[in-house]
């Protein structure tokens, strides 16, 4: 139990060490071309996310932590 | 969510989103024909489609057509629709053992073990499977995006998704606000589901005899999700992403076509009972996202832990590298995932007959220990660029093929009967996908 709870802490940690560093990274908007592209987009693989979230959440006990799941499914 | 006093400008906002998705091609001027028409509409939007097909060896498969369009609004917002369709047919275990004797169930829908025709005996070391499972889904959703100022943002979705014996609807709202030259973003969203069970044959009552057929009607199952997330510009080419999710589910959680062996002292089986799971269960979830660009590769680094009130706790790691060739036109991407969880706490393979009266007790492999690896390969390529006249920036065909493996980890020492027979047999299964971008 102790190790589970120092990882959930881990990475909060390094979400808020994230976060305090954010002022001094980024780039400038003519630097953004890479950013730009679809294959550089978080969600840039929806559908094929859609479709493995799907088979993961009828196999698994674990599922979501990307966006909000939902849509149902009382897969077998 | 406050809305209060922005309301005015959000509804003027969502009145000019739907003329301008209504009115779109009329506003050209020259309506034209009914296909031109149709033609513009079309070209103001962009589609995303996929075939799947998924097999698992021995078990279930699945046919799986999804659909989507998008549509960025001239106010700045984006419209998004989505459609699934699932046919799903083959073999499904029902929980219990496998024995060295052959065994006898009945199909969810019969009242009793009288009708043969309900019936399906399991050959003596295989995993107990109702062989005639088969269930259709369809599924669609909606989600619109609008600003709310330059720096601010509001969606608002919902889903729905409707099965023989399972209907549920979700709906979600999420704000976004960038900071530091739009290279922060961070994000609250929440979300409500409602599902509706309709079991084939009834609800069973939890832990009461498989033999007996006590089942009852429906059952209701709620839903709350919380989502916060950060999203960062590392530098000019990573980009990086951190979520925060908390959900909690409530009622009704048992898997109603699920059954334990009840095993006795030698390990051949006595009797089965219908599981039975706690009636809520709290997840908490980090999730991180990296994106690394280079000029012909691209790669995506995911990780994720998750644990729930059920005591299952889990790790995910993904990793995808995205290799364009010389021209940009065509890429290649493989991908592995490798995943792990513990058991819930209330996992039981089977009961013994002479042991302790359990309060829960599954025998659901999916609340086993276990890991799983998924191999995955996509191949893409841009039709513009090989089809002048075909296609428009953007428009791809891609093909996928995936491999996953799920091993179960041993639970406690087998009954001398039980000795020899693969009781956690592990389960592979390939997913091939084809797609078409517009």
């Amino acid at each position: 139990m102790l190790r589970y709870k120092w990882k959930l802490w881990s990475a909060i940690a390094a979400g808020c060490l994230m976060s305090a560093g954010c002022s001094s990274l980024g780039v400038k908007p003519w630097q953004r071309e890479l950013l730009s592209r679809q294959d550089m987009q978080l969600d840039g693989s929806g559908l094929d996310d859609a479709i493995d979230d799907h088979m993961y959440f009828s196999k698994e006990a674990s599922s979501g932590g990307r966006s909000f799941g939902g849509g149902g499914c009382g897969c077998n | 969510m406050q809305l209060g006093a922005d309301s005015g400008s959000v509804r003027r906002k969502l009145i000019a989103a739907s003329c301008a998705l209504l009115g779109s091609s009329a506003a050209r001027g020259d309506p034209g024909s009914i296909t031109d028409q149709i033609g513009r509409l079309i070209e103001d939007w962009k589609f995303q489609s996929a075939l799947a097909y998924y097999r698992e060896d021995g078990r279930i498969q699945a046919i799986e057509p999804v659909i989507s369009a998008v549509r960025d609004l001239s106010d700045g917002g984006k419209l998004a629709f989505n459609f699934t369709f699932d046919s799903l047919s083959g073999s499904s275990p029902n929980g219990a053992l496998p024995s060295r004797l052959p065994q006898t169930f009945a199909s969810p829908s019969a009242r009793s073990f009288a009708a043969a025709r309900h019936l399906y005996t399991v050959s003596p070391g295989r995993l107990p499977s109702d062989p005639d499972y088969s269930d259709a889904r369809v599924a669609g959703g909606v989600d619109w995006t609008l600003p709310l100022s330059r720096l601010m943002r509001l969606s608002v979705g919902g889903k729905v998704s409707y099965e023989d014996d399972f209907y549920s609807a979700t709906v979600s709202t999420a704000v976004e606000r960038d900071f530091n030259d739009k290279n922060t973003t961070v994000s609250l969203g929440v979300s409500g589901e409602f599902d509706f069970l309709q079991p084939i044959g009834g609800a069973p009552t939890p832990l009461s005899d498989y033999a007996l057929f006590e089942k009852g009607g429906h059952e209701t199952k709620r839903g709350q999700a919380l989502l916060v997330g950060l999203t960062q510009v590392m530098t000019r080419n990573w980009l990086s992403e951190i979520n925060l999710s908390l959900d909690r589910f409530s009622g009704y959680l048992n898997d109603p076509y699920k059954i334990v062996s009840v095993l006795d002292g030698v390990g051949d089986p006595v009797s089965y009972v219908y599981e039975n799971r706690p009636d809520s269960r709290t997840r908490r979830s980090v999730y991180l996202d990296n994106r690394v660009g280079w000029k012909r590769e691209s790669a995506g680094l995911s990780l994720r832990y998750m644990t729930d009130t059920w005591g299952v706790h889990s790790d995910t790691a993904q990793f995808r590298l995205r290799w364009w060739t010389a021209g940009a036109d065509q890429y290649f991407e493989p991908s592995v995932r490798w995943y792990r969880q513990s058991a819930a706490d209330f996992y039981r393979p089977w009961i013994p007959q002479d042991g302790p009266q359990e309060t829960y007790a599954s025998a659901d492999s999916r609340l086993a220990a276990f890991h799983a690896l998924t191999y995955g390969l996509k191949y893409g390529i841009r039709l513009a660029d090989h089809f002048g006249g075909f296609g428009r920036e953007g428009t791809e065909f891609n093909v996928r093929l995936e491999y996953y493996q799920q091993t179960i980890q041993n639970g406690p020492a087998a009954p001398a009967a039980l000795q020899g027979l693969d009781l956690y047999p592990s389960l592979k299964a390939v997913l091939f996908q084809i797609g078409f971008s517009y």
